[in-house]
């Protein structure tokens, strides 16, 4: 029987300008453009990844970062399996801006049990000389605020983007039972998502 | 206790008429009875009700053949019932005021006496009122004698059911949502007969799991909007099928729906389109006719522009112009110079020495206004957090935007400046709204054409007066737009609309950049020079725009249909077709879908209104060349067709009614 296929969707979320839409596409296409146009409306990528012998398509979705567009963005924070918050360690203001984004995800993605949700916590840009948040500060309030994994990242030239996206599959999968979720297996499991469990499958 | 369950009425229609002398070939053949017909949900079951407009419906007369036997059986309220009754009223009428369009409704079945299942007719008018159940439905044969009449066919043999004449229209939408149920065949030898087959009852119990677990964001709407959510509900029904006919592994992707929605949430209004309440306009299906070929003619040249000079600079048969730009475009010389007019910088009758002096005052009040952001000291910014959050995401932007543009590439490009600055001024010029995400896509190729940043200013302020709604705090422009296309594109394509709506996508979000920023982002840098000229000229209606929408979608939609795309595909498909679109092809089926909706009778009041055709309805096809008569006053008009000032919160949803 051939291993079953899952989707796990992850959603980038920070300011303006900090980086989401090239660390999706470093990850995914593993390109850079410094000239990409900033994100209007909503986007996704899918990336096929494979662990532990079974496939996993990984859904990121970027979206626009202005206040203004919130009423359109959040609606899309639901179902989401894992949240990446991101800031630019050039920008302090995107740092202190990190727990608006976490409070903002967890009200609109509905997640019943905040504390026990996987967050990943990446400070991107760290090509850049002149650093506005030391490592020093993200980690603490990563470790302040649900102990989060953190990660420096640049899009720019590729540091740590795999590995962050990595420990965010890990992260879901840990949550599920991973064995049980990614065994190879004629039934889908349903007990995972409450809201499907109406479906019968075989 | 089953029988009081709630009744949901999934669609309802006033103005149904029977014609009870021509049905019982008696003398009496103008006899018209008017009466409400509607499809009501009870439990697992569907009926079919026709009610005469009267007073006094006497339940007890009340025919209905029940889903699970095929004798007819009898509503009726015997007097002992009658304080449990007058509850239900109650309960009923608070209902209604909170629920607006659901109508609960309780009756205590009683096995019917008359077992040999005919339906005997008391008298009144009363009697004409049936209720039936879809599943006992055999066949609707649909006739037509310059209106539509349906005539219901039961499985068991019965006295036949009164025809049902559609003198105000609406018998599309009601086969329309009977299909959500059943399945309707067109009868291999009988054209007008439309053959009806419900899902077996181990399907169906499947779909009641479906509806009645599924999420809490369906049950919220219902509180809001119980109609909408239970066609939103139903729209699941499809969904499942296709599940089940793609296999298990799709069936975990429930978040769109949850997303969907959210979304139907955030933009309200879009139901209307789904009501039909009585006296409301119901948008059936039309036949529009054969769309007409359209050519496109050469760009304009600096040549054919300076012909339509006077000596004193005046522009001569401006309506000849503005069609040839409509038909072609312009050729980038001519464009500095006529962009200006096309936007409402220069008004067109204005003669050179009239737009110098103009020019020279609107430079003083620009310099003036960018003084004031450049004068604002770092200590004052500290303090006005709005200028400074403005700021920030201006220089972010500036930086993001259309950096591959030989003109705006490289670092320390001067015309990054320009663009910073501007959108600096028009933040003074409009603190209120500010810089929003999406206004430098706007600017740049205005910028790009002008060169020159006063005019670039000036220009841009006019363009973000067609377009301010669509940033501005509720983003109402967006929602309106959202709205007119699904309009649009129901008239243009029930097909593929049903298709969208159940896949969830019938808010059309996956048009939300193309019309935040008119395309900006789907075409190559010329093509946006192109499509925004040809948009200017206010050719061939109000909202053209819309109609580019609808052209992209008509050559996508035998694509998604096949691949049977759901929300999320829909989104990703869209999003992909950015740079890979041609807008020659596209300006000439967008021309050719108005020239089609323009030449069609009896086009829906919402449409016209749409598209601006104040005319009646029904004139005959409009030569392309002719177009300019229908153009609306560009001074009191928005390009979305309404005007940014004094309008009502809520006022998209009177261009929906009749």
């Amino acid at each position: 029987m051939a291993a079953k296929k899952s989707t796990l969707k992850v959603i980038l979320l920070g300011d303006g300008g900090v980086g989401k839409s090239s660390l999706m596409n470093r990850y995914v296409t593993n390109k850079f453009d410094a000239h990409l146009f900033h994100t209007i409306g909503v986007e996704f990528l899918n990336k096929e990844l494979t662990v532990d012998g079974c496939k996993v398509t990984l859904q990121i979705w970027d979206t626009a970062g202005q206040e203004r567009f919130r009423s359109l963005r959040t609606p899309f924070y639901r179902g989401s399996d894992c949240c990446l918050l991101t800031f630019s360690v050039d920008d302090n203001q995107s740092f202190l801006n990190l727990n608006n984004w976490k409070k903002e995800f967890i009200y609109y993605a509905d997640i019943k049990e905040p504390e026990k949700f996987p967050f990943v916590v990446l400070g991107n840009k760290v090509d850049v000389t002149e650093r506005q948040v030391s490592l020093e500060d993200a980690r603490q309030w990563c470790q302040e605020n649900g102990d989060y994994p953190y990660y420096e990242t640049s899009a720019k030239d590729a540091t740590n983007v795999a590995v962050a996206f990595e420990e965010a599959v890990h992260r879901v999968l840990a949550m599920d039972d991973k064995t049980d979720y990614l065994i190879p297996t004629d039934t889908v499991k349903l007990h995972r998502k409450p809201r499907s469990a109406n479906i019968c499958c075989s | 206790m089953a029988a009081d369950s709630v009744l949901k009425v999934i669609f309802e229609l006033d103005g149904v008429f029977i014609h009870p002398g021509a049905d019982e070939g008696g003398t009496d053949q103008d006899l018209l009875l008017s009466g409400s017909l509607r499809i009501l949900e009870k439990d697992a079951e569907v009926l079919v009700e026709y009610r005469p407009l009267e007073d006094s419906v006497d339940p007890s007369n009340m025919l209905c053949a029940g889903q699970d036997s095929s004798s007819v059986v009898e509503w009726a309220q015997s007097p002992r019932d009658k304080s449990q009754s007058h509850q239900l009223l109650e309960t009923q009428q608070s209902y209604e005021t909170e629920w607006d369009m659901v109508n609960a409704v309780s009756f205590r079945k009683k096995p019917c006496a008359n077992g040999e299942g005919s339906l005997s007719h008391s008298q009144g008018r009363s009697r004409w009122a049936f209720s039936v159940s879809v599943s006992d439905l055999r066949s609707i044969t649909v006739k037509d004698e310059g209106w539509t009449f349906l005539i219901l066919h039961l499985k068991e043999p019965s006295a036949p059911l009164p025809a049902l004449h559609f003198h105000q229209g609406g018998s599309r939408e009601f086969l329309d949502s009977l299909r959500r149920f059943s399945l309707l065949t067109e009868s291999p030898g009988d054209q007008t007969c439309l053959l009806v087959s419900t899902p077996n009852k181990v399907l169906s119990q499947s779909f009641e799991n479906l509806l009645d677990d599924n999420n809490f964001g369906l049950v919220h709407r219902f509180q809001r909007d119980p109609y909408v959510a239970t066609l939103g509900g139903l729209s699941k029904v499809t969904n499942y099928i296709f599940d089940a006919l793609r296999g298990a592994e799709e069936q975990q992707q429930r978040p769109p729906e949850e997303v969907a929605d959210l979304l139907g949430e955030v933009i309200p209004g879009l139901e209307i389109n789904q009501q039909e309440e009585p006296g409301f306009e119901v948008i059936t299906r039309i036949d529009l006719g054969a769309r007409p070929q359209v050519s496109r003619t050469e760009p304009l040249t600096a040549d054919d522009w300076s012909k339509h000079l006077d000596a004193e600079g005046r522009l001569q048969g401006v309506e000849e112009l503005r069609n040839k730009i409509f038909k072609g475009g312009l050729c980038h010389a001519v464009r500095k110079e006529a962009w200006k007019f096309l936007l409402g910088y220069f008004p067109w009758s204005s003669m050179s020495e009239e737009r110098k002096s103009l020019q020279r005052a609107k430079t003083d009040e620009y310099f003036r206004m960018k003084l004031q952001w450049k004068s604002v000291s770092e200590e004052q910014e500290r303090r006005n957090s709005r200028l400074r959050d403005y700021r920030s995401l201006i220089e972010k932007d500036v930086n993001r935007t259309d950096r591959t543009n030989r003109f705006y590439e490289g670092l320390n490009n001067p015309s990054l400046t320009l663009l910073h600055d501007i959108l600096m001024t028009y933040c003074m010029y409009d603190f209120d709204l500010g810089y929003v995400q999406g206004m430098s896509d706007l600017l740049s190729p205005i910028l790009f054409v002008m060169e020159n940043e006063v005019d670039a200013f000036w220009c841009f302020v006019a363009f973000m007066d067609q377009m301010h709604q669509n940033f501005e705090e509720q983003m109402q422009g967006m929602k309106t737009q959202l709205l007119q296309l699904s309009t649009l594109l129901r008239l243009l394509d029930l097909a593929f609309w049903n298709y969208l709506e159940s896949q969830e996508s019938g808010y059309l979000y996956f048009c939300f950049r193309w019309l935040l920023i008119r395309f900006k982002r789907e075409l190559n840098f010329q093509d946006v020079l192109r499509l925004w000229e040809v948009m200017w000229t206010g050719l061939p209606c109000q909202n053209f725009h819309l109609l580019v929408c609808c052209a992209i979608l008509d050559s996508e939609k035998q694509k998604i249909m096949e691949e049977n795309y759901g929300f999320n595909e829909i989104l990703k498909h869209i999003n992909e077709l950015s740079m890979k679109l041609d807008i020659e092809e596209i300006l000439q089926k967008a021309e050719g879908i108005f020239l089609q909706i323009r030449s069609c009778k009896d086009l829906p009041h919402s449409v016209s209104t749409i598209l601006g055709f104040t005319d009646c309805h029904g004139s005959a096809p409009t030569k392309p060349g002719s177009a300019a008569a229908l153009r609306p006053t560009r001074q009191d008009v928005c390009s979305n067709g309404l005007c940014r000032e004094n309008r009502p919160p809520n006022s998209c949803r009177a261009e929906f009614t009749s």
